[in-house]
């Protein structure tokens, strides 16, 4: 979800409305939009943008657009004048393989002041990082155009054959050197690491731009403050998203007051002019709308509130701005339609038909073992399902029976899912030292085990006695207890296991079903825990006992 | 307070303890007059400082106590003692006398200068040195002197309560070596109040009162001849921690009982999802940044899981293309393998797709899972790697944008309490409309609820739905804990035992 910060009066004057914090907040709305803080003293407001699909918003121009459909000050497709020109850029057929769009144009007529320039960083970053997924499906350069000589090409090179002084660097480097030794490199070297050649960006005079996705020439691009006329490029492995690019930037440069000039791309086979209107239009039907939204509205309604979300209506044909390319279904326009309408204006309805409610035989199954177990005076435990295998088995004397174990983790505590519970709760008495005895905890839930391949959820019931006098006896006498309430009859039988005290662990047997054990901790694992106390329990699966009891 | 209404409280032990308290005021003192046991009387006096009818202070007391000397002397007699014992059937020499008495040399000189000093004995020089008694010696051999008596007194003794004569006895011992010793205590005295003086003059019984009804008086009749004690009602007591639920659970359970009762049935998925369930069938394209390895939990081993493959191909030509929806699609090349890889769930919504391409599924219905889900994420006072999340659907033709907001409005006010709620449009790639659920909290202002929406169509119809579908999603972490009065998202997932006795229920 992209952030932006913008000053709020530049937005005032851009939307020709002096709109309050307030009413700023509630305007947003309409953009899907947030505030997340204002800043009195320095103006700025940090605004968040909850569509990831409609980056034209991501800049305080294309808020103001939007705004000044809503508010009526504007309505239909937003106007943008492209002037021709005999900028050319020369698309090499060696950049096929790496990255092989690019789009362009060129902007001039006004001053770029400090916050103007930050506004464009602003846009190109989330333009890069956000849409472009890291640079690598779209990475933008804006450079000084006085500082360049067309016609540009745009090639594949060798990582050495070529070398430039880099942004926020003093020595002439080649795009190898930069991959390995630049922070914007290191970076960013993940997208060319299965490449060969690199892309470059080189004027006529063999000055280089750019190194992109990479990095700007600190020579030929770098904008300074006062700039009047700049250059801009997209490059990308789509090509929609790159004309999309500059679609959006050259309209939020138009509104601005900038005078748009194209660039004739040439690639091998063809020419294109950027910026260059999709032309997209598509087909919604009044039906659609009332069902969907469940609102009676009348042609020209839905007509006035297209062109508030700044479309163009023609009869049910709705033409797309440029600058926009999220539109895959008519429910999208059909959206936008309820946005202005106003979702506060939509009336609610209740829903028309009855069902009855029913949850799974399991949950009514578990919750009765629960409130059976809380009235033999545990208290019940509620934990992360997440664990570590130190704690599931290296604590608890025992060897791995099969952990869903996660590639890459933030904390090693929470590095793998819980097979068994019993650890868990041995963990909440090893915190717990220091509040009276007897403590007796369980916990009914989820642990996930995987079997040759075979991942299964399993409902289990785990339920520990810490105390001088907790023995197999007690452990044993709950489990008992638990079962006769549940009416459910059962064998034990001697097995081993090296959490427990040998000769004092008893596997449950229900219908031929091993479903429990039941035991004394080994004093090895109350060791590990550094508990003085003896500990007793069992450990009950509860979807196995489930299982056992509903086939007989 | 009315005495005697207060008298009639008291108990037995308070009963016996009272009426020595105008003569003792010392715990040692108290018992040794009542016969009961120190920590019995300790009980009682603390008691009868609640009601107001003595005063406690705690004093530090010199104690006098016998020293290792001063308790083998008790067993064998004063070295003076045994001198003179010795001496009875006539004179010794000196060094007889010393073997005689079992003397020390150092004892031998501290006897002789005493005795010599009453004018007991007589030592003359006849080769050897020769000691025998004189009359006074003899008068002294009938008599107990006074630091023999003192030595039989119970100890410890308190310093100040000692008698004139006794205190010149515990002057001469406490010059001699290891006889005595003092130590200072902290001891506990008790004063009578004013209340506690009327109590006392207006006299207590301390029979003919009962404290506990027994099996034995109930046998007999007897409690017919006895009064009830009445207690003190609202004295504290200690605290007792039963078999509870935990808090986070018990809300839970609450909203499955809700749920239940509002006509949905419970869904659920596994923990291991697949890419697909996850997010492929949701319309989630594969280079959504959700789909990171630092946004979810990729699995180590195995890495794919099993798919059916005719549905999978139903979704890759939605994202591609649209299938049959009348959508454009994403327009990318949908990843096959990839759609195979396992995580941990990261969003409820899995078990609404799930549930969508059930056979199971009814229409019309109306479904709701509480689902655990996982995402990469920090650990502080907000995030948890490890929550849970509410999701629900409703499946039935003629569904649309005013059923949603109806269904969202109800659902504020019954898990969230919220009279105010909000509703604005929101992003989610699955759902077309969307919106958030605000509700207004007394407090913090506007809290978001969840999300929720239309699911699109390039969700429903590959799973085969063609009637509309009303999804949402509620934080209900969030929403649990300004139920609880939480602050901290960890405290609902709290293994601390203390504050789990404590906590309310909801």
């Amino acid at each position: 979800m992209p952030t932006i910060n913008f000053s709020l009066k530049d937005l005032q004057l851009l939307i020709r409305k002096k709109a309050s914090i307030e009413e700023l907040r509630e305007l947003l709305t309409y953009c899907k939009a947030e505030l997340d803080d204002y800043d009195k003293t320095t103006d700025e407001v940090s605004v968040s943008l909850a569509d990831t699909n409609q980056p034209y918003l991501w800049s305080v121009e294309g808020i103001a657009r939007l705004l000044k459909g809503v508010l009526g000050k504007e309505k239909g497709i937003p106007k943008l004048k492209i002037n021709k020109s005999s900028y050319k850029l020369i698309v090499d057929s060696s950049i096929k393989e790496v990255r092989p769009y690019i789009a362009a144009f060129v902007a001039k007529g006004k001053k770029i002041s400090d916050y103007l320039l930050k506004q464009i960083i602003q846009l190109q970053e989330k333009l890069s990082e956000n849409y472009g997924q890291r640079r690598q499906k779209l990475a933008i350069g804006v450079y000084p155009l006085s500082k360049i000589k067309f016609p540009i090409y745009y090639k594949a090179i060798l990582p050495d054959s070529i070398s430039f002084v880099p942004l926020d660097f003093k020595k002439e480097m080649t795009p190898q050197e930069i991959l390995e030794e630049h922070p914007k490199g290191q970076e960013y070297s993940y997208i060319l690491k299965d490449y060969k050649k690199y892309p470059i960006l080189i004027d006529s005079e063999k000055n280089v731009l750019s190194f992109p996705p990479v990095i700007n020439s600190a020579e030929t691009g770098k904008i300074e403050e006062d700039e009047q006329e700049l250059f801009f490029e997209a490059t990308g492995t789509d090509l929609n998203t790159v004309l999309l690019a500059a679609n959006i930037f050259a309209q939020a440069l138009y509104d601005r007051g900038f005078t748009i000039y194209s660039v004739a791309i040439n690639y091998k086979n063809k020419r294109i002019l950027t910026p260059k209107p999709f032309n997209e239009n598509i087909k919604i039907k009044k039906q659609d709308v009332e069902n969907i939204l469940g609102l009676k509205l009348k042609d020209f309604e839905i007509k006035t509130l297209l062109e508030k979300a700044r479309y163009k209506f023609q009869n049910y044909k709705v033409l797309i701005p440029d600058y926009r390319q999220d539109i895959m279904h008519p429910v999208d326009v059909i959206e936008d339609i309820a946005i202005m309408y106003g979702y506060s204006n939509i009336k609610d309805s209740p829903l028309k038909t009855y069902t009855p409610g029913n949850t799974f035989d399991i949950v009514k199954f578990r919750n009765k073992a629960r409130q059976l177990i809380i009235g033999q005076g545990f208290q019940e435990i509620f934990s992360p399902i997440l664990s570590n295998k130190n704690l599931l088995y290296t604590k608890m004397n025992t060897k791995d029976f099969g952990t869903i174990e996660v590639k890459e983790y933030m904390s090693e505590t929470y590095s793998c899912v819980r097979t068994w519970l019993i650890p868990i709760l041995m963990d909440v008495l090893a915190k717990n030292k220091h509040i009276s005895y007897p403590q007796k905890i369980f916990e009914q839930g989820l642990v996930t085990v995987k079997k040759f391949d075979k991942i299964t959820d399993f409902e289990r019931l785990a339920a520990l006695i810490a105390s001088d006098k907790a023995d197999y006896t007690r452990a044993r006498q709950s489990i008992d207890a638990l079962f006769r309430a549940l009416g459910i009859g059962y064998e034990i039988e001697e097995t081993e296991h090296s959490s427990f005290i040998k000769g004092r662990v008893g596997r449950v047997i229900v219908n031929g079903k091993k479903v429990a054990f039941v035991g004394e901790i080994s004093p090895k694992v109350l060791e590990n825990f550094a508990l003085l106390v003896p500990v007793a329990g069992f450990e009950l699966n509860l979807t196995e006992l489930f299982e056992a009891i509903k086939n007989k | 307070m009315n005495i005697k209404a207060l008298i009639a409280k008291l108990h037995l032990l308070e009963r016996q303890v009272l009426p020595v308290l105008d003569r003792f005021s010392y715990l040692s003192d108290i018992a040794r007059a009542t016969g009961l046991k120190e920590v019995q009387v300790m009980r009682a006096l603390q008691w009868l400082q609640n009601k107001k009818i003595i005063t406690l202070t705690s004093e530090i007391k010199e104690f006098i106590e016998l020293d290792i000397n001063g308790k083998k002397y008790l067993k064998d007699g004063l070295p003076e003692r045994r001198l003179l014992n010795a001496l009875k059937k006539g004179e010794l020499t000196i060094k007889q006398a010393t073997d005689k008495a079992k003397l020390t040399k150092e004892e031998l000189n501290i006897c002789l200068g005493i005795l010599r000093q009453k004018a007991a004995i007589f030592i003359t020089k006849n080769k050897e040195l020769v000691i025998k008694l004189l009359d006074q010696g003899k008068k002294l051999l009938e008599k107990e002197t006074i630091e023999e008596r003192f030595l039989k007194k119970e100890f410890p003794v308190g310093i100040e309560s000692l008698k004139p004569e006794e205190k010149l006895a515990f002057e001469n011992l406490r010059k001699r070596k290891k006889i005595l010793k003092i130590n200072k205590k902290k001891i506990k005295k008790c004063q009578l109040t004013e209340l506690g003086k009327q109590i006392l003059e207006s006299g207590i019984e301390i029979t003919d009162i009962m404290d506990r009804l027994t099996p034995e008086m109930l046998k007999t009749g007897k409690w017919r001849e006895k009064k009830f004690r009445p207690y003190d009602i609202a004295v504290n007591v200690p605290a007792i921690y039963p078999g509870k639920l935990q808090h986070y659970r018990a809300f839970l359970d609450e909203v499955r009982q809700k749920f239940l009762s509002l006509g949905f049935t419970e869904m659920t998925g596994p923990i291991v999802e697949t890419d697909f369930w996850d997010m492929d069938v949701l319309y989630m394209p594969q280079f959504h940044s959700a789909r990171d390895i630092h946004q979810a939990y990729y699995i180590k081993d195995p890495e794919y899981g099993k798919l059916d493959e005719k549905l999978i191909n139903r979704v890759k030509q939605a994202h591609e293309n649209g299938f049959n929806t009348g959508s454009k699609g994403w327009q990318y090349k949908f990843d096959v393998k990839r759609t195979h890889r396992l995580l941990l769930r990261t969003q409820g919504t899995a078990c609404s797709a799930r549930m969508l391409a059930s056979k199971d599924l009814k229409i019309p219905g109306k479904y709701f899972g509480i689902n655990r889900c996982f995402r990469y994420d920090v650990i502080d006072a907000t995030h948890l790697p490890d929550f849970t999340q509410i999701e629900g659907i409703v499946v039935e033709e003629g569904l649309n944008l005013r059923h949603l907001f109806g269904l969202l409005k109800l659902i504020a006010k019954e898990f969230a309490d919220a009279e105010e709620v909000k509703i604005v449009p929101g992003y989610f790639p699955f759902t077309e409309p969307s919106a958030e659920l605000f509700a207004k909290h007394p407090e913090l202002g506007w809290i978001e609820l969840g999300g929720a929406g239309i699911f699109r169509p390039e969700v429903t119809k590959p799973l085969g739905v063609n009637v509309p579908v009303i999804a949402w999603g509620l934080g209900i972490d969030r929403i649990a804990m300004f139920k609880l009065g939480i602050k901290d998202i960890r405290k609902l997932y709290s293994h601390d035992l203390e504050f789990l006795r404590k906590s309310k229920l909801p």
